[in-house]
């Protein structure tokens, strides 16, 4: 009798033994893992291979306080962006992005069709964002200095622009050269009740982003970047076309107009130290008509630039990056306006951002700055505190 | 402007129907057969291959998820070698060949196939070329002695690190093998 519990005690103990080993050993299996999982695309990959079938997931988002001197600041989650892709194979990927801006409302930012048709060009069609100045295509937080974009980047690029269309894109090796060239769906300027772009934002209000867009002239959107000087990159981009009205004004004089922009862009990094600048202009063809018919009042041209540079403070083999920046921008929305709009002297901007750029990690960032922000009329200079988190993995 | 968009589409399935090759591994030997013949000025090289021989026995790491060792030889003489890795993008994957002399001094890197729109910079023929006539017991920094491509940060990284790399593990591996 007690030898058969002795039996049965070992062999509980001995399977219990076996069973630590186990747990043990994988324990020791995770941590190994563990050691080798450093980074944010790593983690990327594992997934990928954890899912065969060439899905991607990945992703950006910016959590924001502003501070204005004596009013309520405000506290937002600005955008959260999910990014979904997949391979059919190795020509032919599919990308989009699903925003969420102020937590409630829902948009798609990218959702396009990638065929490659050599190593160096490929056909694309879809919702894609246009190529203009450095944010509207980098805007993720990791990748700009400050908590909110540059402002010229909101009023006179319509950041985030985005429009249905296809064209061709690829690079040059040998001339470290990269190219865009596509067919846009424009801006609308007249939904048919009343005129949508205006003096204060340019364009802004006048993005169709992909929802149900009213399209009849087609507009042409370029991009040249040349990187072919060690730390430099320089970017040329033009966009041209006329903007949309709807069907019921389409023929009324004024419902639409022709519009240019153009952009020269700079970006310079060396050893710790980085410096960016913007240069955009923008005119508009029958601004007068537009104003006659809508009593808005659109500028007939915008100019603008803002010069950044900042300072890494940690050494250089430091994972984690510390930039000390400041950015001066000076932009125009009435920069000349037509002889039926008084020029408005507010829309002449001029602001300052100093603050820091902590990056805990590739990809996560601690942002915090100081804006003052004026315009041409005298005595209008305004202070903001920001302090924002921005990932992107 | 309707005949400009029919035209339009009309060069682009033009452009679909071209027969293209896109194997990748054949576009990968394709293109290291052309580099080779640039780099060592001759067509009558023969490769063998020596992935896993001593002094190339080497793991794949985070920063190097795929590779191939091959010698050039011609006529019996050891010209240099080549090497293939793939290494990470943002989302993806890319191909890179390293060739080196008989001495392991690199002679050229190039960028075989990048999949990703983002990042695809670092193929610039002017980037690589900072790694160039650099020996094994080089080591690259990012920011100090190999400069940065603003938007491309994640693949340049990459980039550096797969090749630091692969340069560590040879110069440890062929000094195990000559002892």
């Amino acid at each position: 009798m007690n030898f058969r519990i002795f039996n049965i005690l070992t062999a509980i103990l001995l399977s219990m033994s076996a069973f630590s080993q186990k747990a043990s050993d994988s324990l020791s299996t995770y941590q190994g893992q563990n050691l080798l999982q450093i980074n944010g695309y790593q983690r990327i990959l594992q997934n990928l291979e954890a899912v065969p079938n060439g899905m991607t997931f990945g992703g950006y988002a910016e959590v924001l306080y502003n501070q204005p001197e004596s009013a309520n600041g405000e506290i937002d989650v600005q955008r959260l962006i999910l990014l979904f892709g997949y391979k059919f194979d190795d020509r032919t990927q599919f990308v989009t992005e699903v925003e969420f801006e102020h937590v409630k409302e829902v948009y798609i930012e990218q959702a396009f069709v990638n065929y490659a048709l050599s190593n160096s060009l490929n056909v694309r069609a879809g919702l894609m964002l246009v190529p203009m100045g450095i944010i509207n295509e980098y805007h993720e937080p990791t990748t700009f200095n400050g908590v909110e974009r540059p402002s010229m980047d909101n009023k006179l690029v319509p950041t985030t622009w985005r429009e249905i269309g296809m064209g061709l894109s690829g690079r040059s090796d040998a001339l470290s050269l990269r190219y865009q060239a596509y067919i846009f769906n424009g801006f609308l300027s007249h939904n048919g009740s009343g005129g949508l772009i205006k003096g204060s934002n340019g364009f802004r209000s006048g993005r169709q982003k992909g929802a149900e867009s009213v399209f009849r002239t087609p507009n042409l959107s370029m991009k040249l970047d040349f990187y072919g000087v060690n730390g430099l990159r320089l970017g040329l981009s033009g966009y041209f076309g006329k903007t949309q009205a709807a069907n019921e004004v389409f023929d009324t004089s004024g419902s639409t107009v022709g519009m240019s922009m153009l952009g020269l862009d700079a970006r310079y990094s060396y050893r710790r130290f980085t410096a960016r600048g913007q240069y955009i202009t923008s005119s508009i063809k029958d601004a007068f008509q537009y104003n006659q018919l809508t009593s808005k009042d659109l500028a007939s041209s915008m100019a603008g630039y803002y010069i950044e540079s900042a300072y890494n403070l940690l050494p250089i083999t430091n994972r984690q990056r510390l930039f000390a920046f400041v950015r001066y921008e000076n932009f125009d929305t009435h920069k000349s306006v037509p002889s039926n709009v008084v020029q408005n002297p507010s829309f002449h901007r001029k602001e300052i951002t100093t603050g820091l750029s902590y990056h805990l990690a590739p990809g996560a960032v601690f942002k915090i700055d100081y804006q003052n922000k004026s315009t041409a009329i005298v005595d209008s200079n305004k202070g903001q505190i920001n302090m924002g988190v921005g990932v992107w993995f | 402007m309707t005949s400009l968009i029919t035209n339009f589409f009309i060069a682009l399935m033009c452009l679909l129907h071209t027969p293209l090759d896109f194997d990748v591994s054949k576009l990968v030997q394709k293109r290291m057969q052309k580099e080779i013949t640039k780099v060592f000025l001759c067509k009558d090289f023969d490769l063998e291959e020596v992935t896993g021989t001593p002094g190339f026995q080497f793991q794949n790491s985070t920063y190097l998820t795929d590779h191939q060792i091959y010698k050039i030889n011609r006529s019996g003489e050891l010209l240099g070698y080549a090497f293939l890795g793939s290494a990470p993008s943002k989302t993806d994957t890319f191909e890179y060949l390293i060739l080196f002399d008989q001495n392991f001094i690199q002679k050229k890197a190039k960028i075989m196939v990048y999949r990703e729109d983002y990042g695809g910079e670092i193929s610039s023929n002017r980037w690589l070329s900072q790694f160039k006539d650099t020996t094994l017991g080089e080591k690259f920094v990012y920011g100090d002695n190999i400069s940065a491509i603003s938007g491309a940060t994640i693949s340049v990284k990459s980039m550096t690190h797969s090749i630091n790399y692969v340069y560590s593990q040879l110069q440890r591996q062929l000094a195990v093998a000559s002892r």
